[in-house]
């Protein structure tokens, strides 16, 4: 194919997109409502498991030694969980901070340890686990060590916390792809009716002797023209909403209370555009075209 | 420049259009084929376009074995021909001059050649002044003659004309006839189907006369009955 009829082509699909402007405003309010619909989907998948991760970081695990155990023995548990590569930080609880920590607890009551000391509490070490689902096999590899008396964490709560995400991850999965093929489905009709309202047209241009893909180009072209300005409209009231939502959320959680919001907070807008956009753009034109090669093929055999 | 050779066709649902026809339309004839609407001259037509195949029997055309081309190889088969309808097809999003040009971008012709040949196209049609018109603003005569250079402008060696003046009054239609002659004594072979006996009988050229798919006469110099 020649350089200057690629540019024909180009132009000619361009000024289809123009002369046929009603169609292709339906199709483009198509193509924006269908990825709206599937941009609000990925924002708030994408926000359950943006406080899924959070809230997973958030169970400890605190290993008690003896209260007995002398300081080398601690210190050999101590390097043990330093070089354990499971373990992403921990913190050293030593007697004197957790004598004053039942102190606070005790509050009023304080003068029940008038006259005892720390020697009775054991030291305790905090841990915050890389991957928090291995806390089982973790626990019991220290529950094992001499000198250890018990090993405390939430079971019952990481389990769920595991299981949940792993079932969030899959039906995600799932409905973001049903959607999609909803929406290509969606697209591919409202470019099909394009096409057929221009099915006399491809008729003549067959007869003068046009090549099916002389014929065909154009037709991709508007398609994913179509579908680039849609994604473009999708993003913009996708972008403009979703920072409107998250702007009031932290306005009205600041109000309510101060110390929920570590536990539940929005993705900013800004850390996520450059994907949404791009995703949008490619999805664009890709069901674009290939919707209008898929509608065009049937009405090609003149 | 056309040759069937013992041609039948018959469509799927068991219809048969056409008999054992052979025709033999020699460079720079003018041939009228006559006949009822049903009498198969369309289907003449649109296998002479390889549009529908034949189902027994051979066509040539331009040199073209069109039992043997493929799909891919109708277009460069149709460009060598020109094609006159009733309805005009026209691309009506476009206007007069860039409906005639559209049929040299198909042909990836040189724009050079484009400028040129258009005007010379529309010239020879008589529609000069209408070329940055849409079909919607002309006349049916008018869209007629715009449909007929664009058929010409690729100087094709066939012109194919499929009841040209079926939707047009008498005087209208002598004019489009007149373009026809024009372009044949041109050297242009040019193949009309029409079942207008006016027409037909103040030519005074070849004759193919078709009822129930058969071919029931063939005269030169001839007339409608």
């Amino acid at each position: 194919m020649k350089i200057r009829t690629v540019r024909k082509i180009i132009t000619e699909g361009l000024q289809n997109t123009y002369r046929n402007k009603l169609m292709t405003a339906a199709s483009i309010g198509t193509v924006a409502a269908a990825l709206v619909i599937f941009g609000i989907f990925w924002l708030l998948i994408q926000n359950f498991n943006y406080n899924l991760d959070i809230i997973r970081q958030q169970p400890e695990m605190v290993i008690y030694c003896n209260p007995e155990l002398e300081e080398t023995k601690v210190r050999q548990i101590e390097n043990s969980i330093k070089n354990n590569e499971k373990i992403e930080e921990y913190t050293r609880v030593s007697k004197k901070e957790a004598f004053d920590k039942v102190g606070e607890i005790l509050g009023d009551k304080k003068n029940l340890l008038e006259g005892m000391d720390e020697s009775f509490l054991p030291v305790s070490f905090v841990l915050k686990l890389r991957d928090p689902s291995e806390s089982g096999p973790v626990a019991a590899e220290y529950e094992k060590v001499a000198g250890i008396e018990k090993v405390d964490y939430a079971k019952g709560l990481i389990d769920f916390i595991t299981k949940l995400t792993n079932w969030i991850r899959i039906i995600s999965t799932v409905l973001l792809i049903i959607l999609l093929g909803v929406s290509v489905f969606i697209i591919s009709n409202t470019i099909k009716l394009t096409v057929y309202a221009r099915r006399k047209e491809i008729g003549i241009m067959q007869y003068i002797g046009a090549t099916d893909w002389y014929i065909r180009w154009p037709f991709i072209i508007e398609g994913a023209l179509i579908g680039l300005i849609g994604a473009i409209i999708s993003f913009l009231l996708v972008s403009y909403g979703y920072t409107a939502v998250v702007t009031k959320f932290n306005t009205d959680l600041d109000q309510i209370s101060t110390g929920f919001n570590n536990f539940l907070s929005l993705i900013e807008m800004r850390s996520i555009s450059a994907r949404i956009l791009s995703g949008y753009i490619i999805t664009g034109i890709i069901v674009g075209a290939a919707g209008s090669f898929l509608s065009i093929r049937k009405h090609l055999y003149v | 420049m056309l040759e069937m050779a013992n041609v039948t066709k018959i469509y799927e649902n068991g219809t048969v259009a056409l008999k054992n026809i052979n025709l033999s339309v020699a460079k720079g004839e003018f041939v009228f084929i006559v006949g009822q609407s049903g009498s198969g001259k369309s289907t003449l037509l649109k296998l002479i376009l390889k549009e529908e195949d034949a189902t027994k029997g051979e066509i040539f055309v331009n040199g073209y074995q069109l039992s043997l081309i493929s799909r891919k190889t109708v277009p460069y088969l149709r460009r060598c021909m020109g094609f006159v309808f009733q309805d005009f097809r026209l691309l009506t999003g476009k206007t007069v001059y860039e409906n005639v040009a559209f049929a040299m971008n198909v042909t990836e012709a040189l724009p050079k050649e484009i400028r040129r040949q258009v005007p010379m196209a529309l010239a020879l049609v008589g529609l000069s002044k209408k070329a940055d018109a849409y079909p919607w603003q002309l006349s049916g005569g008018e869209q007629q003659r715009v449909a007929l250079a664009r058929s010409l402008v690729n100087n094709p060696k066939l012109i194919l004309a499929d009841e040209p003046t079926g939707n047009l009054d008498p005087e209208t239609s002598f004019e489009i006839i007149k373009i026809l002659k024009d372009v044949n004594a041109m050297g242009t072979t040019v193949i009309v189907a029409t079942h207008e006996k006016q027409i037909v009988n103040s030519m005074k050229m070849r004759v193919v006369a078709i009822d129930k798919g058969d071919i029931i006469r063939d005269q030169e110099k001839g007339s409608y009955t």
